[in-house]
């Protein structure tokens, strides 16, 4: 179920870079493209009834069921890698707005 | 010497350079000739990085393809860097990121790393394209680059999912031996090749290209044309043939489609162009598909020898004009008419280059076009010459046109100062392509030395 969630939010994402004319409206559908493929990715190590993958001295046999970590791994650098685009690009919107004093993309003209 | 330090030694510097600042050019530069001593000592092997055994850990692969690959991207990455630095040394420390990032993106051997790696010399990418200074350029090579490596990363999750690896070796001895239908895993590689088809500026995920390179300026024309090209047309040889992407052959003939595509499309707008960078631009557009038509059909080290001969090319091309703008302020056809008349030795060099990439006999461009027409009739497919043979026409006939318009001019012939170290370095590139055109041996040796690959080993 939750992989559909996350489906859902890429595509909506995608529609938003797809069909919006305002820089910053682009940098949020961009953000909402990354959480849904975030989303996904934990999705993909979840395991019904799993409990985090750390041994302590309550769950520490063998037929213990833990989540799978490694997406959760791959998740914490996807996110900081995300954060530095969204940084770049609102740096960049903001270049945008001193050199033409708008975020709509159709009134800065062709560059 | 270990092929970490490739890539640990620039991410290193880049730190220090930002605490000392005015050193952080000379840092660059030390650094960048280093990685270009270091790669003498490197032998084929695979690395496991904090000592955990592959599948587990991430491990780089060092084979002869990956040596030869980074032998042309840091060389390149040092012409560049030593001939422009001095009017971009506030880019110094994103410059050794690059570095570190384009390396990383040829010696990795697992999937997520090489997100990472896309991730990190794209950031890098996107900043250097900032001093063209047309922020909604580079904003729209932001979105576009984001958006792929997002495919990409999806695609490699679902692969994941799958087999349960990120390692490439692992992943393709899991593929062979599961016997899944090739159909299934096509979806996912295909979400990949769409990731990394942004980088490689193929049809039609190439909206960024005209915007960037249009205006690219000394620095970043030869470094996105023709360092970073090099890179990812490489990046896309090793995946293609070294490790993995398979794909059903209807998917597989989509993607030929594709790039047929990309190939006519881009000669034919290059004939359409009135600019010359955007003449350059549309035409490594081609020739990027040419590439990966090469390392689809598994013609190895010939793509290896044709990237490095557009790559090579490519940097006197953009070098040379991008200089000739920044005095005449202007890149139209017009506008440069007669550049070569008071500029000679220069306008030889140009001259060369522009006709290697043309496929001209004498230069190696010419060797490696007769090799790939003559691999293509012999796995007997006859459409790609043909298509080849056509654009190349194409291509013949506008580059002349500006080669004519570049080298005559009645009166006023704009006089521009090329830079001392600019000039010996186009010529001494452009002497190279004469003298690998002449030497066909030492060319197949080359193509023999990287088919001995040893890619595919855990």
């Amino acid at each position: 179920m939750l992989q559909y969630a996350a489906i859902i939010l890429f595509v909506i994402g995608l529609y938003g870079i797809l069909s919006q004319r305002n820089v910053i409206k682009i940098i949020l559908s961009l953000n909402i493209l990354e959480i849904g493929l975030n989303l996904f990715i934990i999705s993909v190590g979840y395991v019904e009834g799993g409990i985090a993958p750390i041994l302590t001295s309550t769950n520490n046999t063998s037929n213990t069921v833990f989540v799978d970590p490694l997406p959760q791994a791959l998740v914490l650098t996807a996110i900081v890698i995300g954060v530095g685009t969204t940084a770049l690009g609102l740096a960049l919107a903001k270049k945008m707005y001193q050199k033409y004093g708008t975020f709509e993309i159709d009134e800065m003209g062709a560059e | 010497m270990s092929a970490v330090f490739l890539i640990v030694v620039p991410i290193l510097v880049a730190f220090i350079s930002i605490l000392f600042k005015k050193a952080a050019p000379y840092l660059l530069l030390i650094a960048s000739f280093a990685n270009v001593i270091m790669l003498y000592f490197l032998s084929p092997e695979t690395i496991l990085i904090g000592g955990y055994g592959a599948p587990y850990g991430i491990s780089l692969i060092v084979s002869n393809f990956s040596i030869a690959s980074l032998y042309i991207v840091n060389i390149l990455f040092f012409l560049v860097v030593a001939l422009t630095i001095k009017d971009f040394k506030k880019l110094s420390s994103i410059l050794l990121v690059a570095l570190a990032g384009l390396n990383g993106l040829l010696l990795t051997g697992d999937l997520f790393n090489l997100f990472v790696f896309i991730e990190i010399s794209g950031i890098a990418a996107y900043l250097i394209t900032t001093t063209n200074n047309k922020p909604l350029a580079t904003f729209n090579y932001l979105v576009l680059g984001t958006v792929g490596s997002s495919f990409y990363l999806l695609g490699l999750i679902i692969l994941y999912n799958m087999f349960g690896t990120l390692n490439m070796a692992d992943l393709v001895s899991e593929i062979t031996s599961s016997g899944i239908n090739p159909l299934a895993v096509s979806l996912p590689f295909l979400f990949m090749f769409i990731g990394l088809g942004v980088e490689a500026k193929l049809l039609p995920f190439n909206g960024w290209v005209k915007g960037i390179l249009g205006s690219s300026n000394k620095l970043s024309g030869p470094m996105i044309a023709s360092v970073y090209a090099a890179a990812i047309g490489l990046l896309f040889g090793n995946l293609l043939n070294t490790y993995m992407f398979t794909f059903d052959s209807k998917i597989q003939l989509i993607i030929i489609v594709v790039l047929l595509g990309s190939i006519t499309a881009g000669e034919a707008m290059a004939y359409a162009s009135t600019k010359v960078k955007e003449i350059l631009l549309f035409s490594s557009i081609a020739q990027a598909g040419i590439v990966i038509l090469v390392f689809i059909n598994g013609l190895v080290g010939l793509g290896l020898v044709l990237v490095m001969a557009n790559a090579f090319a490519k940097f006197v091309l953009f070098m040379v004009i991008t200089q000739a703008e920044s005095e005449i302020g202007n890149d139209d056809v017009d506008a440069l008419q007669g550049l070569f008349v008071e500029n000679k030795i220069v306008g030889a060099a140009f001259t060369v280059s522009t006709l290697s990439i043309l496929g001209l006999p004498l230069f190696l461009g010419f060797v490696v076009k007769l090799n790939v027409l003559i691999s293509f009739i012999s796995l007997d497919k006859f459409l790609f010459p043909v298509v080849i043979l056509i654009t190349s026409i194409v291509e013949g006939v506008y580059f002349i046109k500006l080669l004519i318009k570049l080298w005559h001019k009645e009166d006023n012939a704009p006089i521009i100062r090329f830079d001392f170290i600019l000039k010996y370095v186009v010529v001494i590139i452009a002497l190279l392509l004469v003298a690998y055109g002449l030497l066909f041996s030492e060319v197949s040796d080359l193509v023999n030395y990287v088919a001995t690959s040893i890619g595919g080993i855990l």
